[in-house]
């Protein structure tokens, strides 16, 4: 097997060749920092709070740290499974997700209008209004607020500062889109683009329909309001920006051009109109109109086209790459590669929910949390780990600071995610076949006593991955730390650093960010 | 690959697409059941389906506040979508007056969760199915106990304790009257008793309220009908 990673990183050259691409990565620099940094802290945050929600699942286990975890949520309202639970999903989507996208649209958007950022002290007040609107409702969720809604369990009070907060970035990205260089459109730039116009959409209609304004005597509907909002987070806010990102990096660190990409279009279009219908896998056999859900079958069932074309477009073109270099190249691309086979994995199992049949024996599983995980954890977080090795160091021109930490990072990661996604999925299988049962003897407690030892799995699964994202947030820590240390003390470490002898371990350059 | 879109034509694009879905999606399920009154049961002056006493949409706040609905439903598929039935979540005592009326299994339709200020339908089902919980614990001691500890009816089971909805507290004069009668092992010291909160009367009498003991016509339903299972004897 081809040496996955480099032995040694980059210290320093990080700045783009092209002076006008230099400029956009100077005046953004800050807010984007602010935001992949906060994100970071707020994935810290989300995995510690679902290991501990993982570590609740089986309460009969007699390690002794859970027995300390179980007497604390049953002594105490805020360390309740149904309080953390939420909290960390909720830290994981607003605070890790949200926040580093909405740090990659800047930087895209940016990047790609090539002119440099307008107005970067309006983005950091947006910046930390959102983290504070991210830290309220978290607190509102564990002091009893909870609404219970998924995904949309911020009380009303922290819903209005994330809005607010939404709503400056809103402006910046007209702003920035419609003060663009002509002649530089990009597909990404189509996909960051639709991504920031659905997130205020869902935003604002789920949080006033469901938490502040309830519709009178609505009944169901809130479910099917809820279902259309966390399916639409998934496939209309993190899949574009997370897609956009890949549409951009990975051509440009392999300089291969994106195969099949004429028909990037198409899929663009088609994801849109069919993905959020992928909601209706929430309403299957319940107490809904029957028409809307068999209508949204077909539509979700046919996000095989958008999912094949964008697989070929990105998984093909990251093989290709890997093929004409002899190896994957860097540390930015395998977690790159990762996150666009992820994509299709995650389509996939959008796919197996909308068969009827199969929808019916995994609906109330843990499936669905495998296909929740393979959204935020798999795709999308790939997707920020990738940039945020690619980004930081142009920002700051100032080189991660071990090969070997980013390896660890990755390794832990991989095997953490795709373990927990095999233990969730096949569990959900299980699951499923114990709870449709036809046999009448067949009853809960039955179900219950089959999942446990999925669940212990899965709780080790989260703990490995809780390591690995526990690494890279000291890593970025400690190359924060030396850069700063490199600013302050000046020239004397910066020669240090320079005379140091630098040589990579790769006969040709691969990508931009090994070259020193 | 290059865009020929303009700014404009992309977004009214866009919107109209969100258009679209949002009305399959959210508004053409809103117009068919949004608005669904309650009926007047016949041969009898009930109102259905029955409305709740206030304590128990207290209760519903309790429920949001600690999750329940992370780990429970409360809708019952159709025979033809799932084992609810076989499971026999969807079974409730006629409750209309006849005590010789055969018990009624049925899904769950629209009309049923009118009264709930938050519903909570619920998309995992780590625990059973709650739709019509009332019939499987009748009276709020048994509740209790279990919430205070789940692990006497079910050894396997994932729930947690909910012993911060309870107070152990001193025993002055007559014990009072719903103090939780426990198994010897989470029994308080002599001279100690355990009882609900407010919280947890609250929550409790929401529970109690679940159950789905009565008739919807075909014409009532609001979606397809389903004719109920009849009941094996």
């Amino acid at each position: 097997m081809a040496t996955l990673f480099p032995t040694k990183v980059a210290p320093r050259g990080f700045v783009s060749t092209d002076p006008e691409l230099a400029a956009v990565d100077a005046s953004v620099r800050w807010p984007v920092l602010i935001c992949l940094l906060s994100a970071v802290h707020w994935m810290v945050v989300g995995t510690f709070l679902l290991v501990y929600a993982s570590s609740l699942t089986h309460p009969q286990d007699s390690l002794p740290i859970l027995g300390w975890f179980i007497d604390l949520s049953a002594n105490f309202s805020m360390f309740t499974y149904g309080r953390v639970y939420p909290a960390g999903m909720d830290a994981l989507v607003y605070g890790w997700c949200s926040t580093a996208g909405l740090g990659l649209a800047v930087w895209l958007l940016a990047r790609m209008s090539r002119a440099p950022a307008c107005a970067p002290g309006a983005l950091m007040t947006a910046v930390i209004f959102w983290n504070l609107g991210v830290a309220v409702g978290l607190t509102g969720i564990f002091l009893g607020d909870s609404t219970s809604a998924e995904l949309l369990e911020f009380p009303t009070y922290a819903s209005w500062i994330l809005w607010f907060a939404y709503a400056i970035f809103a402006l910046w990205a007209v702003a920035t889109y419609l003060g663009r260089r002509p002649g530089y459109d990009h597909i990404a730039q189509t996909w960051i683009l639709v991504g920031l116009f659905a997130f205020p959409w869902l935003y604002g209609a789920g949080s006033t329909l469901i938490t502040s304004h309830p519709l009178p005597g609505s009944g169901v509907i809130q479910a099917v309001i809820d279902a259309w909002y966390v399916h639409g987070i998934y496939t209309l806010w993190l899949a574009p920006i997370g897609l956009g990102t890949l549409y951009y990096l990975i051509p440009k660190i392999s300089s291969l051009p994106i195969r099949f990409g004429t028909k990037a279009q198409i899929a663009f279009w088609t994801w849109i109109i069919f993905a959020p219908w992928t909601a209706v896998h929430d309403l299957v056999g319940g107490p809904f109109p029957a028409e809307t859900v068999t209508v949204g079958l077909i539509m979700s069932g046919l996000i095989f086209i958008p999912v094949a074309i964008i697989g070929m477009n990105l998984v093909s073109t990251s093989f290709a790459a890997e093929e004409q270099q002899g190896h994957h190249g860097g540390i930015v691309f395998p977690f790159l590669v990762l996150a666009s086979v992820l994509f299709v994995a995650a389509g996939i199992s959008e796919q197996l929910l909308s068969i009827r049949s199969v929808n019916e024996l995994l609906r109330f599983t843990m499936f669905r949390e495998c296909n929740t995980l393979l959204w935020v954890y798999g795709f999308f977080s790939y997707v920020v780990f990738g940039s945020i090795y690619y980004i930081v160091p142009r920002l700051l021109d100032f080189g991660w600071r071990s090969a070997l930490l980013i390896k660890i990072h990755y390794y832990t990661s991989v095997y953490g995610i795709l373990l927990v996604l095999a233990m969730l999925g096949f569990g959900g299988v299980m699951q499923g076949n114990t709870l449709e049962n036809s046999d009448p003897h067949v009853t809960i407690v039955t179900a219950t006593g089959v999942i446990v030892s999925f669940h212990i799995a899965a709780t080790m699964c989260i703990s490995l991955i809780a390591i690995g994202n526990g690494i890279f947030a000291f890593h970025l820590g400690w190359m924060l730390i030396d850069w700063l240390r490199l600013r302050v003390r000046g020239n004397r470490l910066a020669s240090e650093i320079l005379v140091e002898p630098y040589e990579g371990d790769f006969a040709k350059p691969a990508s931009e960010e090994v070259v020193a | 690959m290059n865009s020929t879109l303009t700014f404009r034509a992309l977004f009214a694009l866009f919107f109209v697409i969100f258009l679209a879905t949002w009305f399959g999606m959210v508004v053409f399920p809103w117009l068919e059941l949004g608005h669904l009154p309650p009926i007047q049961d016949e041969g009898s002056t009930d109102i259905l389906p029955w409305d709740a006493p206030g304590l128990a949409h207290q209760g519903e706040q309790i429920y949001a506040a600690d999750g329940c609905a992370y780990c429970h439903t409360q809708q019952v598929r159709p025979s033809t979508s799932g084992a609810d039935i076989i499971r026999g979540w969807g079974t409730a005592k006629d409750e209309s007056g006849d005590e010789k009326a055969p018990a009624i299994t049925r899904r769950t339709y629209p009309r049923d969760y009118i009264w709930q200020g938050q519903v909570f339908l619920g998309n995992s089902r780590e625990g059973a199915d709650l739709s019509n919980v009332a019939e499987r614990f009748p009276d709020a001691a048994g509740l209790y106990r279990y919430l205070y500890d789940p692990y006497i009816l079910n050894g396997h089971s994932s729930m947690p304790e909910y012993r911060f909805l309870f107070v152990t507290q001193k025993i002055s004069g007559q014990p009072s009257q719903d103090a939780l009668i426990l198994t010897p092992e989470d029994a308080p010291p002599a001279g100690y008793e355990v009882v609900p909160t407010p919280a947890a009367k609250s929550l409790v009498a929401y529970l109690l309220s679940l159950k789905k003991g009565y008739h919807l016509k075909p014409d009532e339903a609001g979606i397809p009908y389903v004719p109920p299972t009849p009941t094996k004897t």
